[in-house]
């Protein structure tokens, strides 16, 4: 398990990175944690030409609000965000999920660009990406681009940035203020990725649903947005009956793949479970 | 027979360390990082190692191109099986039993390929990238055969053929019994019937295996660094395959990170390493990685167990009849053959029960896949699986408590030593008592009251019984594995005195992981009357320790701590000649008191053991007349039979109702296995064997598809618990003295691991009563429990 040769930059700017990329012609890889991509040159299953390390680029690593979103930084480490007041006070459901993804190591050195440009279906910061229906922003040669996470999802390990690009920021709508939410996730072990996760955000006036969302990690080859199941609440409001519908809905939603890890009927089961345990728990601390 | 006496004292009036509970000093080295693995040795010319390893499971290798590899800068030769054949004997896993078919293991593949990831050719280069480049330029041609991966396919006429040589895949086939069983369940009250199945599952040490070989064309000397349990063994081995004396063969195994059996074997990539660099007269390091670990490392306990229990109407066992048929693998693993895994399983399948009429069939048989090995319990977690699930099904049925039913069994404390229906014999366990103080520690009947209220909320509360009884220390009367050829009855420790006063102590034992560096110290200080900072333990290699095999099967602490206990009263009776000659009294009357050894009832006449020693060493001027110089002693022992250890776990567990997921709630352990050198190491053994155990039974499973292609080939894939997942244990200590054993002593390193599947599996089942489900399959993952839940539902 040691990688092919492989060329290896360290710029110290955006600039530099995006020069490097473009020489190779979408032969090269972004490095950034290396929690994925180490891994995966370690088995010789990715053998690029080349390495981009972002490491060095200082300025590539904030949490800033502006316009109604938090913007991170592409190599804004999975630690800072689990510890940013910004974060906890703006965005409790990036929170919550980062306590769900792998351990103190990986999380230390993990990013949340890499972990959403690596587009791991199972993983959870794609599933919050689509769940408030964030965006990111690519840099390529020809410049910058705003991708909504719709947008952004292929398939398995898959995105729509071009070979040259490099995202570069993340998006993230603020919650808004007394939204409920809650991700739901089964693992086999502790700090493994998802049979099955469940992000979900409720905002309610009374017993009215103004608005929900639900996004699925590990149902299928990207994040689903279970909107069927989402109109179900926004139309009937939050109580039992409604909860119940929406998670049967929900596994009516997903065509979740099988693995030795589970079957695809327990992942739509599973699906309906924890629908209906986050959206629960999503109700139980929405205020308003 | 005063020398086996059970617990005898040595005359000292230092702290007994024999039973306390001493911190384990090599903890110190392991935890700074200065522990001495085989990848911390880089002698000068090193060359690094690397396998290409087949793709195919099943497949007839046509040619071999390496041309393109032995261009690329930094290699430094390539290594086929044909080579290999040039310079060592094929591996030859003998046995004096017909019923083992005897087969060849080649280091280096040989002809064709019987499983995926089969060390095919070998490179060595100037590092292991290079040497994995290299790897990936040669070109092996294949001519894929049809692969069988299903056991019992295997067996079939028309089923391809692993080994020509052997003309079938049934590699081994064995019968025990005892009375007439067919009669005895056609009489019964109640028989219960069950297949049983429990998967494939690979221990994953922290350390994946790993050697490094050096030659010295000098001396003709062949010095092997492996991560090994057993260097006694391979030393012996090594010797005949590479047709070297064994005194010019040197192997060493220091620090090991883990072992659980499966390091216990004679592996490809240890000879192929020591033919790589005699031929090259430069050191050659192969360190495997998890990849390898997971592909190529022996399996364990695959195996489908169909058995029948008869009770009569009080519950009492008439009758028990099984047939165990194991998916061996590939190829038959030295020195212990495939007979390892199925023949323990039916001969432990009787259990700590009185049996009266028994037949247990047992079959190895070949497929596709990794070969099957030794692992922590070996045979005995699938055995106990069975026999605990049989014991609960009948006790269901009865509407008995499955606590009663097993009271009801046991062979009872007075009729110590039993011979059990397959011949082996248990000198004196605590069957009865562990039970009793299980649910005493568990507080049994609340436990029952909860379960009752939890019902009744609709959760789905259980509570699990196993009591299981095993055999370690085993010595010369019957080998560890059946029909096996080599002898693994005795051990050997040497103690000697420097002038000084200090103690160094040699095993042929090799450590790994167990704490042996302190609790033979623990010995060893008691024995010969020094602090334990005097004593240093050296074991695992074969230049400077006596003649031994290494550390498996529950050994280690009852054959070389016999030694030790043999040795050190050499050494003891020594001094106290020594002591009475300086002091000028009959040694008789030489008493050891506050670190001195003095005149009995003249305490101010005394001396230090610093100028025993070093009158020891002077010679004949300050020795009686007559006697030899020196302060040292090399003792062997051998225990003979062996020794009963036994223990019952009782597993609380949840299953929650949606996700299917069990959740253990306590877990309770009673175990005896005798007199504890150090109750510390006793529990920890307890702590790791059942967290292996409760992976066994929730979470790992090495799975292959149908093509014999590795399925769970990462750690991502083959679940291993983390300390989340492992329960709190309470841990209690019974101590029924081994009557057998010097010093009291039995094994325990197994224990957990044969103990929790079944508690677990038991503790599953019983939450599940509502539902009418059994468990017959471990692991007993979620998506299974799924599957059996929504089928119960659909029955209704």
């Amino acid at each position: 398990m040691k990688p092919p040769k492989f060329e290896y930059h360290a710029p110290k700017s955006l600039e530099e990175a995006l020069e490097a990329l473009g020489r190779y012609g979408g032969d090269a890889k972004v490095l950034a944690g290396g929690q994925s991509l180490m891994p995966l040159l370690n088995f010789r299953l990715a053998r690029p030409t080349a390495l981009v390390d972002l490491n060095r680029i200082g300025s590539l690593a904030y949490i800033r609000e502006h316009n109604g979103q938090i913007r991170f930084g592409a190599m804004t480490r999975q630690r800072t965000i689990e510890f940013s007041p910004v974060v906890a006070q703006r965005l409790p459901l990036l929170k919550e999920a980062t306590h769900w993804v792998g351990h103190l190591p990986i999380r230390t050195r993990g990013t949340i660009g890499g972990s959403i440009a690596h587009a791991d279906p199972s993983a959870e910061y794609p599933a919050v990406l689509a769940a408030l229906e964030g965006e990111v922003v690519a840099r390529g040669a020809r410049g910058e681009r705003v991708i909504r996470a719709g947008d952004l999802f292929q398939t398995y390990l898959t995105t729509s940035l071009a070979p040259d690009e490099i995202l570069t920021e993340v998006r993230l709508p603020v919650m808004p203020a007394g939204a409920g939410y809650a991700l739901e996730e089964f693992a086999r072990r502790h700090g493994d990725f998802a049979i099955i996760g469940i992000a979900a955000v409720v905002v309610r006036e009374g017993p009215r649903c103004t608005m929900a969302r639900l996004a699925t990690a590990g149902a299928g080859p990207v994040p689903v947005r279970l909107r069927a199941a989402e109109q179900i609440l926004e139309r009937e409001g939050l109580g039992e009956a409604a909860i119940e519908a929406a998670a049967r809905r929900a596994t009516e939603l997903v065509t979740p793949d099988a693995d030795i890890h589970a079957s695809a009927d327990y992942r739509r089961h599973l699906t309906g479970v924890l629908t209906k345990r986050a959206l629960t728990r999503a109700i139980g601390v929405a205020r308003g | 027979m005063t020398e086996h006496r059970a617990g005898a004292t040595a005359p000292t009036a230092l702290p007994r360390l024999v039973g306390a509970r001493v911190a384990r000093r090599e903890d110190g080295r392991f935890l700074t990082g200065q522990g001495s693995y085989v990848d911390d040795h880089r002698p000068a010319r090193l060359l690094y190692a690397a396998f290409l390893r087949s793709p195919h499971a099943h497949a007839r290798v046509v040619s071999i191109a390496a041309s393109a590899a032995l261009t690329l800068p930094g290699v430094a030769a390539v290594l086929t099986g044909e080579d290999v054949a040039r310079s060592a004997k094929p591996v030859r896993a003998a046995s004096k039993t017909p019923a083992v078919k005897v087969t060849s293991f080649p280091p280096l593949a040989l002809g064709k390929v019987r499983h995926v990831g089969e060390a095919v050719v070998m490179v060595a280069a100037e590092s292991r990238y290079v040497a994995e480049d290299a790897v990936e330029r040669i070109l092996v041609e294949y001519e894929p055969i049809p692969v069988v991966t299903d056991m019992e396919q295997a067996l079939r006429p028309e089923s391809p053929l692993l080994h020509d040589e052997a003309g079938t895949n049934l590699l081994v086939s064995r019968e025990f019994g005892r009375g007439d069983v067919d009669e005895a369940l056609a009489g019964a009250a109640l028989v219960v019937r069950e297949r049983f199945r429990f998967h494939r599952h690979t221990p994953v040490c922290m350390e994946n295996r790993g050697c490094l070989a050096e030659y010295a064309t000098g001396s003709g000397t062949l010095t092997l660094r492996s991560s090994a349990q057993c260097p006694g063994l391979v030393r012996d081995v090594l010797s005949d395959l590479l047709d070297m004396p064994e005194h010019r063969i040197r192997v060493i195994a220091a620090d090991v990170g883990g072992g659980f059996g499966a390091k216990a074997s004679l592996y490809p990539e240890e000879i192929a390493t020591c033919v790589m660099a005699r031929r090259l007269g430069r050191p050659v390091k192969w360190i495997g990685d998890r990849r390898e670990d997971l592909l190529a490392t022996t399996h364990a306990w695959d195996e489908i167990v169909e058995a029948e229990l008869g009770v009569d109407r009080d519950g009492a066992i008439v009758g028990l009849r099984a047939q165990v048929t194991a998916d061996v693998g590939a190829y038959s693993i030295y020195p212990w053959t495939a007979a390892i895994e199925p023949v323990q399983t039916i001969s432990f399948l009787p259990g700590p029960y009185r049996v009266p009429t028994y037949r247990g069939r047992t079959r190895g048989v070949a497929t596709c896949k990794a070969p099957l090995g030794p692992y922590r319990g070996v045979g005995r977690p699938p055995a106990v699986f069975v026999i605990e699930g049989l014991m609960d099904r009948a006790a269901r049925q009865l509407g008995m408590d499955p606590t009663e039913i097993r009271l009801r069994n046991f062979v009872r404390d007075e009729e110590f030593p039993y011979k059990s229906p397959s011949g082996i014999v248990w000198d004196r366990a605590s069957f009865t008592a562990s039970l009793l103080r299980a649910c005493e520690a568990l507080d049994y009947a609340a436990v029952r009251a909860e379960q009752s209220r939890a019902r009744a909320e609709g959760r789905w509360l259980g509570v699990g019984v196993a009591s299981y009884v095993e055999l370690t220390g085993i010595g010369s009367a019957i080998p560890v594995s059946p029909g096996m050829p080599i002898a693994t009855g005795t051990e050997a420790a040497t103690i000697r005195f420097d002038p000084a006063g200090k103690v160094t102590a040699v095993f042929g034992i090799a450590s790994h992981g167990q704490g042996l560096e302190t609790t033979l110290a623990q010995i060893v200080a008691d024995e010969v009357g020094v602090p334990i900072d005097d004593v240093r333990v050296i074991h695992g290699d074969t230049e400077v320790s006596p003649y031994g095999t290494g550390t498996y099967a529950s050994r280690s602490l009852v054959l070389a701590g016999g030694a030790a206990i043999l040795a050190g009263r050499a050494v003891r009776e020594k001094m106290l000649v020594i002591a009475g000659h300086l002091l000028e009294a009959d040694p008789a009357d030489v008493v050891m008191t506050d670190g001195r050894w003095a005149v009995r009832g003249m305490l101010d006449r005394s001396v230090a053991v610093r100028e025993i020693a070093r009158a020891a060493y002077t010679g004949a001027r300050r020795l009686p007349t007559g006697l030899e110089p020196g302060l040292e002693a090399t003792r062997f022992y051998d225990p003979y039979y062996g020794t009963a250890s036994n223990a019952t776990h009782v597993a609380v567990v949840e299953v929650d109702r949606e996700t299917c997921e069990v959740k253990p709630l306590r877990y309770v352990v009673v175990e005896d296995c005798g007199r504890m050198v150090n109750p510390l190491i006793v529990d920890g053994q307890v702590h790791g064997g059942v967290a292996q155990g409760l992976g066994a039974a929730l979470l790992e499973e090495v799975v292959y598809d149908d093509q014999g292609q590795l399925l769970s080939g990462t750690l991502m894939d083959y679940v291993v618990p983390s300390a989340c997942e492992v329960p709190w244990m309470e841990v209690h200590h019974l101590e029924t003295p081994s009557p057998v054993a010097l010093g009291g002593f039995r094994g325990m390193g197994e224990g957990g691991t044969i103990g929790a599947p079944a508690a677990i599996a038991n503790a599953v089942a019983d939450a599940l009563v509502p539902l009418g489900i059994e468990i017959a399959e471990l692991p007993v993952t979620p998506d299974r429990l799924f599957r059996l839940i929504e089928r119960a539902r659909a029955r209704g």
